[in-house]
């Protein structure tokens, strides 16, 4: 089985995963996110969840984790995938960046993010 | 399998000392209701509150839509695994209280999003404005959490309207309906000459407040599977998705799906409808190229020449409405996707996050970025104070005079992708 690393910028997927699978956490925001999973494709990781997961949009929440694994060529499929994402996430943003959100709606995000990756962590 | 769908015609809904329909009034007693659905500890307060086409007001932010439906002859009850046993549904006789409808309105998360307004502009949008709504507003005990709060939520709306449904047990419906799915040999014997067709339902099934259930099971557990048409007008498959409301769908979504109605519409004349294939919307990729294989294969199993593939959501499930309509159409059987569009406020911008040469015929609920102006109501059952930050709300949406600018997305059903909607392109 190759290494599984969950790539996340949601502090919950942080502090309740780091101890169970190999995991990178990034303070950045939803595009950068992307951005860094897509070059980590292009260093040979094949990218296992989808990066648009959840209808919550890229312009409402500010949190998204990508779980990858290390392969060894470039994966033209996880390619398409991560540059498709990008652009979808660049035409939401660009209607509208995402809302200062106060605490409370914040920490929703956070569950729901959470909850879209703990479905398949017994997957790994 | 043969249904009779009994139709009884609701055209009021009004508060009375009995639940009972009489002269097609709904008549709801409303303190056994709220008692029913407060049998569930995990609320603090139950209200029911009365919604009816034409009147001012606004319901936000909806969980769920369900039509009250009762099974008056034949195995099973309504919504299998749910509320009754897992008996396979589908046949003999049920009766439907169509005009009505229970909404479920209350706060699970922070953003949650799904605007109805029984009147104005917004009303054109939402199918749900033209019923007479029961609406059920349901606040948790404190500390409740999330995925609890969802289930308590669903389970009230299905209990509301197994409730509901019960007053046209006995009652002779006003219309009915046949709706019947022979064995698939006998079907292709009865007519050698018309194109076998299926239709392909795409379930979302993602995770909280993202999923569907098939005879109570979570449908992300499942393989694509084979289901009666009618199987799905008794309820066997119902809504656990509270996000992106324009495109979600909702269990009243699942009970009167247009697709299925259409396809029985011209089966026989134009067309074989064989069946359904039932898929999920998988957040883990390969789930998504089993899921997608598993339908393709199916769909060839079944000697189709046919498919309609409807979507539910945006972003990731785009990804398996093209690979469900790619590996289908490399096995030489013409495909239809439906699906809705997020492609920036003037309708320029690229639809969907995934595409492919082989889907070359798509039928659009509708762009969910288009701006609307919401004006005020003189009522809101529910709670405003989320309004403002619900999809497609953004900074600066709630004005001083009340109305609100939002996109379309904060709609419930306004680019329904199954089509229960008025919206689409078309190109010539």
């Amino acid at each position: 089985m190759t290494k599984s690393i969950i790539i996340t910028n949601n502090p919950l997927v942080e502090n309740r995963l780091k101890e169970k699978v190999f995991l990178e956490y990034y303070d950045v925001g939803y595009l950068k996110l992307l951005e860094i999973v897509r070059d980590k494709v292009h260093l040979g990781y094949k990218i296992l969840t989808h990066p648009l997961s959840g209808s919550v949009k890229p312009n409402e929440t500010p949190y998204k984790t990508v779980i990858v694994s290390k392969d060894n060529n470039l994966d033209t499929e996880s390619l398409m995938i991560i540059e498709n994402s990008i652009v979808t996430t660049k035409k939401l943003l660009d209607i509208n960046n995402t809302p200062p959100w106060n605490e409370e709606i914040l920490k929703d995000f956070q569950v729901i993010d959470l909850s879209l990756i703990e479905g398949v962590l017994y997957r790994l | 399998m043969r249904l009779e769908l009994g139709y009884l015609f609701i055209e009021d809904v009004q508060f009375g000392e009995e639940t009972k329909l009489e002269n097609k009034t709904l008549y709801v007693n409303k303190d056994e209701l709220v008692n029913l659905i407060k049998e569930d500890e995990h609320f603090e307060k139950v209200d029911l509150e009365l919604a009816r086409p034409g009147e001012s007001i606004r319901i936000t932010p909806v969980k769920d839509v369900v039509e009250p439906r009762v099974k008056v002859e034949g195995p099973g009850g309504v919504f299998p695994g749910m509320i009754s046993k897992v008996d396979t549904v589908g046949s003999g006789k049920t009766n439907v209280l169509k005009g009505c409808a229970v909404v479920t309105a209350g706060k699970i998360v922070g953003f949650q999003e799904g605007i109805i307004d029984m009147t104005g502009p917004g009303a054109d949008y939402t199918p749900f404005s033209k019923l007479n709504n029961v609406v059920l507003v349901c606040e948790p005990k404190e500390g409740l959490k999330q995925h609890e709060h969802e289930r308590a939520l669903r389970m009230a709306g299905f209990k509301a309207a197994t409730y509901l449904g019960e007053v046209a047990k006995n009652l002779t419906p006003d219309e009915v309906e046949i709706f019947e799915t022979e064995p698939m040999l006998e079907s292709i014997n009865k007519y050698p000459e018309l194109p076998k067709v299926a239709y392909v339902q795409m379930l979302q099934s993602q995770g909280l407040l993202h999923d569907t259930y098939v005879y109570g099971v979570d449908a992300k557990e499942s393989l694509p599977t084979i289901i009666y048409p009618t199987e799905i007008m008794d309820g066997a498959i119902v809504s656990g998705n509270c996000v992106s409301a324009c495109d979600k769908n909702t269990t009243y979504h699942h009970l009167n799906n247009p697709v299925v109605k259409d396809l029985f519409a011209k089966h026989g004349k134009e067309l074989n409808f064989i069946g359904v294939i039932i898929t999920n919307e998988n957040v883990y990729l390969a789930d998504k190229e089993r899921s997608s294989n598993w339908t393709a294969k199916l769909a060839e199993f079944l000697g189709l020449d046919g498919v309609l593939v409807s979507q539910e959501g945006f972003g990731n499930p785009d990804t398996d409405l093209i690979m469900n309509c790619k590996k289908i159409e490399q096995k030489g059987i013409k495909t239809v996707i439906i699906t809705d569009e997020y492609a920036g406020r003037d309708g320029a911008s690229q639809s969907l996050a995934d595409a492919d040469p082989l889907a070359n015929a798509v039928v659009t609920g509708g762009n969910a970025n288009e701006v609307i102006t919401l004006p005020p109501m003189d009522k809101i059952i529910g709670d405003t104070s989320y309004v403002d930050t619900i999809a497609g709300g953004f900074d600066g949406s709630l004005k001083e005079d009340g109305s609100i600018v939002v996109e379309l997305q904060a709609i419930t059903g306004a680019t329904n992708e199954l089509g229960f909607n008025k919206l689409t392109a078309k190109g010539y």
